[in-house]
């Protein structure tokens, strides 16, 4: 049994914005005006130390949206993937005050804007419908978990930043990455390469 | 300065450094200024110190619209999710349940209070039309929003396991749509209650003498047979009166702040609306079942004011009795035909 997460490898995030697009397209079907389930924010934008993270719904073990919502429409899949479904959804919103990555969307629907049901980024792994059914597709895009492949989002990633997978094996990887480039700056402010 | 003694040699060591100490701390911020452009360079390109800076709810440049995009990590809405649920959702259990119970075992120990003459037969006006369509509407959409509230607030711990998933997305989905939309009605009668009523509800000495004796609602030991003086309205009523304009006024303003997300709210004042709710519907509805217990089966004759507007001259006399005096005594006082 897995437990699935994403990770951003910092220190190679360009800020294309490849996965949002990615994302855009893979799950067009569930997603409407105006939601987009992953965006790329750069802090220090344009200054020494400026790094680019890409940010989605981090599929959290103890998941603060699922523990708020007063629908209880959340669940964890055997691979640890939150999930939500939207035909017991109310658009209450509790799970957007509650997250601490800001990943629960809302499409403005209804009088007075009220909210329609959430949207949230699902690991590309669908919803609680039956696997590659239409209702499926509709209402939460693709599952290319059940077709055995990662998220279309760290699929694309052209520098290899997002990554997508088990915990322990994505860890790894970046594990190796920072061995091997060493983490300059780390240590006090201080860069032994460049000896400042 | 001769060092005679290790003590000599102490006080001339110690104490200037001490006084160096002194001298240092407070110059310490300048001392900062002397660090090169480089290592305060180094310092912001830290890793350390940026995910400090982007724990703490740093803001950065995204393409992505939505309020609040920029930010990567938001706690905030976290730790009021830990105050919802581990105080206020258990509290609300609480404040139904034993509120309730409460009165029940109250009812059977103590028994209502009767009307020591009886019914006299002699009804006197006590509400107008006007105060009978507010108090009916205020109750009636009161009421819908705390059984839908309750649901919301409890109904994922005490009705979601026994029905199905089908009536459940139904049920919780009706709830947050009437309490939507018979919110704005609870508003309006609120205000013309608060209003309409506030001039008979201001407190009084002869208040505090009615807490004395609990209302003269007890019926043994010593204050069986106590009747404190009261004007139109009760201590107890006062309060009630109070607690639902203040509780009233928080839970009007975060409701419309949750309802409207066209307002765009940071997520720390939607979600300090979140707590400010439920902490006043906690208060509200133990409040409510009180009232409800006092008017319809704790105080004979009670239940008549508001179903006719006129109350029975004994229950006038037994308890409001200083009202009962003054309406008498200025010739306000209206019998119905």
């Amino acid at each position: 049994m897995a437990v699935m997460k994403f990770l951003c490898d910092t220190k190679r995030c360009i800020e294309c914005n490849g996965c949002v697009t990615a994302c855009k397209n893979e799950n067009d079907s569930a997603l409407e005006w105006g939601i987009q389930r992953r965006r790329v924010v750069t802090i220090n934008d344009g200054e020494p130390g400026e790094t680019s993270i890409s940010v989605a719904c981090m599929h959290c073990t103890d998941a603060p949206c699922q523990a708020v919502c007063p629908a209880d429409c959340f669940y964890r899949t055997d691979d640890g993937i939150v999930l939500h479904n939207k035909d017991t959804c109310i658009g209450c919103g509790y799970c957007l005050y509650a997250c601490p990555f800001g990943a629960p969307q809302f499409p403005k629907k209804g009088a007075f804007g009220s909210r329609g049901k959430m949207d949230k980024c699902t690991f590309c792994a669908g919803g609680p419908e039956k696997n590659f059914s239409e209702a499926e597709r509709e209402k939460y895009g693709a599952n290319r978990i059940a077709e055995g492949k990662l998220p279309m989002c760290a699929e694309m990633c052209s520098t290899k930043s997002l990554l997508a997978g088990d915990a322990e094996i994505v860890s790894n990887i970046y594990r190796e990455r920072v061995a091997a480039r060493g983490n300059p700056g780390a240590i006090w402010g201080y860069t032994p390469k460049v000896g400042a | 300065m001769k060092l005679t003694s290790l003590r000599s040699l102490f006080a001339s060591l110690v104490l200037p450094l001490v006084i160096l100490m002194g001298l240092g701390l407070s110059t310490s911020a300048l001392a900062a200024d002397g660090q090169n452009s480089q290592q305060i360079a180094n310092a912001k390109t830290s890793d350390a110190d940026l995910w400090r800076a982007v724990k703490a709810g740093d803001s950065g440049y995204t393409v992505a619209q939505g309020s609040e995009a920029g930010v990567l990590i938001n706690v905030v809405g976290n730790e009021g999710k830990n105050i919802k649920n581990e105080y206020l959702t258990p509290a609300m259990g609480v404040a139904v349940l034993g509120v309730f119970s409460a009165f029940l075992i109250f009812y059977f120990v103590n028994g209502p209070s009767k009307l020591t003459k009886g019914f006299s037969g002699k009804m006197v006006l006590r509400w107008s039309k006007a105060d009978l369509i507010i108090h009916w509407v205020l109750a009636i959409s009161c009421l819908g929003l705390i059984f839908t509230g309750i649901n919301i607030m409890l109904g994922k711990h005490i009705l979601q396991p026994y029905v199905g998933e089908g009536v459940w997305a139904a049920l919780i989905y009706g709830s947050k749509t009437i309490h939507d939309y018979v919110g704005p009605l609870f508003i309006v009668s609120w205000i013309l209650c608060v209003v309409k009523w506030m001039p008979l509800q201001t407190l009084k000495m002869y208040d505090l003498k009615w807490f004395l004796v609990v209302g003269g609602y007890i019926n043994f030991g010593p204050f069986k047979g106590k009747h404190p003086d009261s004007g139109f309205a009760n201590a107890g009523e006062k309060m009630w009166f109070w607690t639902l304009a203040i509780f009233g006024l928080f839970i009007s303003v975060s409701g419309i702040m949750l309802v409207l997300p066209g307002l765009d709210l940071p997520r720390e004042a939607s979600m300090a609306a979140l707590l400010i709710h439920g902490l006043s519907a906690i208060i509200i509805i133990a409040f409510t079942i009180v009232h409800i217990w006092m008017a319809t089966v704790l105080s004979e004759g009670g239940m008549e004011c508001m179903k006719s507007g006129y109350c029975d001259e004994n229950w006038a006399v037994q308890h409001h009795n200083l009202w009962y005096d003054e309406i008498k005594e200025n010739g306000t006082l209206e019998y119905k035909d």
